[in-house]
């Protein structure tokens, strides 16, 4: 929350064109290091297509993100997986190995990338599923995991390896609200132990609520409000006030108008 | 000695982590019953040093001694903070070991399973293509001309271009046996029969199952894990009647008609053969040919064909309908097909043998 936190990840002129539209139509923005930044907005807004630029899963078309000082899209694969193996990514459907265990996909990053003893890496992923109160799960298969259960599963594994930074692709969407704000309170509780950097992209207002640092708001692939919480919250600016009261303007011009073609 | 001390590194991390656990289990296993892990000249860790502590928790546990943690840092109790270490020392329940009775139950269940899917699967399409009409359901044309044109129209330069070489194999075979007694125009028969009666039916099955059958297996098995097969059953639509029946009628057609073009293409290339390097005349060729085949033969092989394209359509289906977990299953799902369609083919082409020249 103090301004002289540094930055981690930084995007400068994210354009990314899927045909002959832009998802992403020039977005600037810095995380810094150990806030919980929230990237929100409707559907279609290209919070996801940011957040995949951001980890480094697909190059924009145009514009730089760099993490810690190193240009991410144009860093050799030496270095890409350096930085990698420093952030940590919860997908929307967990995307957890069918093929493995709970606890063996959590143990798989320490497994591939260090050269630990087998003992350390189970307690260690043990203890990140208990993190997210995945324990009694442990050896069950993905399958058998209910959607909740798959993306706190997909949390303890994403925090593995220790990250810098962790992504979050809507980690409440699809969530009842009990189980929403249980994994809200995970990424919370991990942000203020270990001073992991969080971005977390939702539409989920009340989670962006509770969890937010910093909020930026996505609208056309454009930024239309960057800022704290509050900040985003009291800007009076009337698409930030539309997304924020979940008043949509096309809402307004839907109706009765069949009655213009009833005969009377 | 009962009692040890162990004083845990400056930087407790994935570099050091191993010489720790390394130290308690030396301390455990030289007798002690207490051991103290002194972590006050800790300044930095990372989790899988905290990881290295549990694990010396549990194995002071399992040996009946006692771990002691002295001297913690305030992150320290704040990273413990986020988790119960009761909870994770506690022994684990052994993985159950199966009697062999029960190991072998598990192997057999999953293929009889399979086998009465495969079975349920082909009595069910059935059922939907002869009582489908009474319903106001009949065949769905528009599906099953989609089907086909994959099955077979795609299948076509591959079937053509290993009968053509066939032929030419099976009559460079034939004819080295067969000058030694000047019976070259015996060739024709040689090629003729085998191809019409074994050759083309069975190939054209096998390139079938390696295609289509895994092609509906891998189909089917992903819309299951993409819950688009109860979408559809949700919907009122019938996945035997949408689904499965297009993709068996298409594979039944797609093996006959595949079977007569490889039959045609290879008799062409054993004649090509007969005719260039044998020194057959063409016209003798084809008038030996004529006497060699008969009709009922030929009929005989077209509905063993039928047969097993029907065999393949329903394996393919049934397998790729049964696909419950995920990747892994789709995968299983796609190779079992093949397998198991191939097998079938020889089966069903064992019992259409034994009808035809032993039945009368």
């Amino acid at each position: 929350m103090d301004a002289a936190k540094p930055d981690l990840v930084v995007a400068r002129g994210l354009v990314t064109t899927l045909g002959d539209r832009n998802v992403l139509d020039g977005v600037d923005l810095a995380i810094r290091a150990g806030e919980v930044f929230v990237v929100m907005g409707p559907s279609g807004c290209g919070k996801t297509t940011l957040l995949r630029h951001l980890a480094g899963l697909q190059p924009p078309t145009r514009g730089t993100v760099t993490v810690a000082g190193h240009d991410l899209h144009h860093a050799s694969p030496d270095v890409l997986h350096q930085l990698r193996l420093r952030s940590g990514m919860s997908f929307q459907g967990g995307a957890l190995l069918g093929s493995l265990t709970v606890l063996e996909n959590v143990e798989l990053p320490l497994r591939e990338n260090t050269d630990l003893p087998r003992g350390v890496i189970r307690e260690t992923a043990r203890m990140k599923l208990d993190m997210v109160g995945l324990l009694a799960a442990a050896d069950q298969m993905p399958v058998a995991l209910s959607g909740g259960m798959k993306k706190r599963a997909a949390i303890a594994r994403a925090i593995a390896l220790d990250p810098d930074v962790v992504y979050f692709d809507e980690p409440s969407a699809g969530l009842d609200p009990i189980t929403a704000a249980e994994v809200d309170n995970v990424i919370t509780k991990l942000n203020q132990v270990f001073g992991i950097t969080m971005v977390v992209v939702t539409h989920d207002l009340p989670s962006a609520a509770t969890i937010a640092d910093r909020i930026v708001v996505l609208l056309g692939g454009k930024v239309v409000a960057l800022g704290s919480r509050e900040q985003v919250w009291n800007d009076p600016d009337p698409r930030i006030r539309d997304f924020i009261e979940r008043r949509l303007r096309a809402e307004e011009s839907r109706g009765m108008d069949v009655v213009a073609h009833l005969e009377v | 000695m009962t009692h040890s001390t162990i004083h845990g590194p400056a930087a407790l991390d994935r570099r050091s982590v191993g010489a720790l656990v390394a130290d308690i289990d030396r301390a455990l296993r030289s007798g002690a019953r207490r051991v103290q892990l002194d972590l006050g000249s800790t300044e930095s860790f990372d989790s899988t040093g905290l990881g290295g502590v549990v694990a010396g928790l549990r194995a002071a546990r399992a040996a009946g001694a006692e771990l002691k943690l002295k001297g913690l840092s305030r992150p320290m109790l704040d990273f413990f903070s986020l988790l119960s270490v009761q909870r994770l020392v506690q022994p684990e329940r052994a993985p159950q070991r199966l009697d062999p009775v029960r190991r072998l139950g598990a192997f057999v269940e999953p293929m009889v399973d399979g086998a009465l899917a495969v079975l349920r699967t082909g009595v069910g399409a059935l059922r939907e293509l002869l009582l489908g009409p009474f319903r106001g359901a009949p065949l769905r044309l528009d599906r099953t001309a989609i089907e086909v044109d994959h099955c077979a129209a795609g299948a076509l330069p591959i079937v053509m271009l290993i009968a053509f070489l066939l032929g030419l194999i099976l009559a460079m075979q034939a004819w080295v046996q067969l000058r030694v007694w000047g019976a070259e125009i015996y060739v024709a028969d040689m090629v003729g029969v085998s191809v019409f009666s074994e050759i083309g039916p069975l190939m054209t099955a096998i390139v079938l199952a390696a295609r289509s059958g895994s092609r509906n297996a891998a189909q089917l098995g992903a819309m299951v894990v993409g819950e688009e097969i109860q979408a559809l059953e949700q919907m009122g639509i019938r996945p035997l009647a949408f689904l499965v029946l297009p993709k068996v009628v298409a594979c039944a057609f797609a093996a006959v008609a595949l079977g007569i073009v490889f039959d045609a293409v290879a008799v062409a290339g054993g004649g090509l053969f007969a005719a260039t390097v044998a020194g057959i005349e063409p016209m003798a060729f084809v008038e030996q040919l004529r006497v060699a085949l008969d009709l009922d033969d030929f009929l005989v092989a077209q509905a063993k064909t039928a047969t097993f394209g029907l065999a393949v359509g329903v394996v393919g289906c049934a397998l790729g309908l049964r696909v419950s977990s995920g990747s892994e299953g789709v995968g299983r799902a796609t190779t079992n097909s093949v397998v198991v369609g191939i097998f079938l083919i020889i089966v069903i082409d064992a019992v259409f043998v034994a009808l035809q020249r032993l039945g009368g």
